[in-house]
């Protein structure tokens, strides 16, 4: 197993995945409205872009691994790492909107009755799909000559001429990310402030969950959730940017891949709270009520590794340079 | 001018050689991580009482969010003790950097007010919510801005010191 071997496992759930999600968001809106089939839709979306991130952090590494192999174009590398930066940007923004089409359909909101996330999800969806296929088939043209037009360089003409237009180029990019010792700065820092608020707010459920201040019914500290996606969300883009900026520091260690690893798990813990029941057994908690060993279970697992991430993600530094493959 | 001796001194203890130099993970990164632990529970905490106080989730009853600040001193107690080891790792790096004394400075001032939040808040008794989100509100809105400024003078640690270590 290397990093190629890993981008070709994880590179097709994005492009597929999104394809699937816009199938299902598409028939749960035409006819009767079926809203399970809205929620799997949106669900599908949320959980590629979580893997779309995964997906595109070991592509550098795919890079490193082809790179100077006969017959690889750098070219057409450079040109499928910019598709792939604009695909991410749209499909990080579909999955931002639908957790809020997500949050704001429960049932408890009384949702009104024009959900404009729902629409943002539809137009960033098509956007998103489009993009990928795009990476895809960029992706492909490095490797595949069976299927190409054996060019050797990037192709630029018709609709991939105006695309490209705003893709960016990642050496640029990275060097932007890293000009500055204070824009860095200010990443981390709110990479921190992002930490806290999102510890805070999570943390606080849990421990309710679990029996710590049982005073407070579980139906309001759930409105912390939209906060700690927030929190989320400023450690994702900061995340991403970092990763950017030093592509290679981030690759070739292990703690980081970890740190990945930990994510996606608690993306499944997420989904194990909402899916399984769990969460509809402790929604309606009031005073002093306890809840039941599966939500506890959930909100311990989510406590231990949400405290993993911070620890894996401090031992980023120390474990620089651990992964040898092909440097 | 050379900074002061006494940097030095502590510089070349065991133990501030060990945590600085030692290969083991549990040597300086170890004490970084606690440092980052406690920031989550202090600073995480201290959140959500502000935003509780500043009209956010307003179903959650505002007395047993009391209970919250026994986490955050669990937090600032892990950070000062972590804090001091962060010191003796690297003290000259530490002691001649101006942005270690605003932090400092941020931070008992951010004590300062979460205790004053505590007194005037949540430890009288009597007081309606409405009463209680009235006095907090602006206390809360302290709190919050001190905090990420306290988060932002610790991260600007790692990028404006002069010296790394005692000067040779």
């Amino acid at each position: 197993m290397n990093f190629a071997h890993l981008h070709l496992l994880l590179n097709h759930f994005p492009i597929i995945g999104t394809i699937v999600g816009l199938g299902l968001f598409l028939i749960s809106l035409m006819g009767q409205k079926n809203d399970d089939l809205r929620r799997a839709g949106l669900i599908t979306f949320a959980a590629m872009a979580l893997v779309a991130i995964l997906a595109f952090f070991s592509g550098v590494g795919a890079d490193g691994a082809i790179r100077k192999s006969p017959g690889v174009s750098e070219d057409l590398i450079v040109r499928h790492q910019g598709a792939a930066m604009l695909a991410l940007l749209f499909m990080e923004i579909t999955g931002a909107f639908s957790l809020v089409a997500l949050w704001k359909s429960q049932k408890r909101l009384h949702p009104s009755p024009w959900n404009w996330g729902l629409s943002a999800v539809l137009l960033f969806s098509f956007i998103t799909v489009g993009l990928m296929a795009r990476v895809g088939t960029t992706g492909g043209d490095i490797r595949h000559p069976e299927i190409g037009t054996g060019q050797e360089q990037a192709d630029v003409s018709g609709i991939s001429k105006i695309v490209h237009v705003f893709e960016p180029s990642p050496d640029k990019f990275a060097e932007l990310m890293t000009a500055s010792k204070w824009w860095w700065a200010f990443m981390m820092d709110l990479h921190f402030v992002g930490l806290a608020l999102l510890i805070g707010t999570v943390g606080f459920l849990n421990l309710r969950v679990l029996g710590f201040a049982k005073q407070v019914p579980v139906a309001p500290l759930h409105e912390f959730v939209p906060w700690a996606m927030v929190g989320f969300g400023l450690n994702l883009v900061t995340g991403v940017l970092a990763f950017t900026g030093m592509a290679a520091y981030y690759t070739y260690d292990w703690a980081f891949w970890l740190k990945m690893l930990v994510i996606m798990l608690l993306g499944l813990n997420v989904a194990a709270f909402y899916l399984t029941g769990a969460f509809e057994s402790v929604a309606d908690l009031g005073p002093g009520e306890n809840a039941p060993p599966l939500a506890k279970f959930i909100a311990g697992t989510s406590m231990v590794l949400w405290f993993l991430v911070i620890t894996l993600g401090r031992y980023i530094q120390s474990f620089s340079d651990t992964i040898s493959v092909h440097k | 001018m050379a900074p002061p001796l006494f940097l030095q001194t502590i510089e070349d203890t065991g133990l501030s050689t060990w945590l600085r130099e030692s290969e083991s993970p549990f040597a300086f990164y170890f004490i970084l991580l606690f440092h980052t632990f406690g920031l989550a529970l202090l600073v995480g905490a201290n959140l959500v009482v502000d935003l509780r106080l500043l009209g956010i989730a307003r179903g959650i009853p505002l007395a047993p969010l009391k209970r919250l600040f026994r986490i955050m001193w669990i937090g600032f107690a892990t950070n000062a003790t972590t804090g001091v080891f962060l010191v003796i790792a690297y003290p000259t790096k530490t002691l001649t950097n101006w942005d270690f004394y605003l932090k400092m400075a941020i931070i008992a001032l951010a004590v300062w007010m979460m205790q004053r939040l505590k007194n005037s808040v949540f430890n009288e008794s009597g007081l309606s919510e409405e009463g209680m989100m009235a006095r907090g509100a602006a206390l809360a809105k302290w709190s919050l801005f001190l905090w990420f400024a306290a988060i932002t003078a610790g991260r600007l640690l790692a990028y404006t010191y002069k010296y790394l270590t005692y000067p040779s």
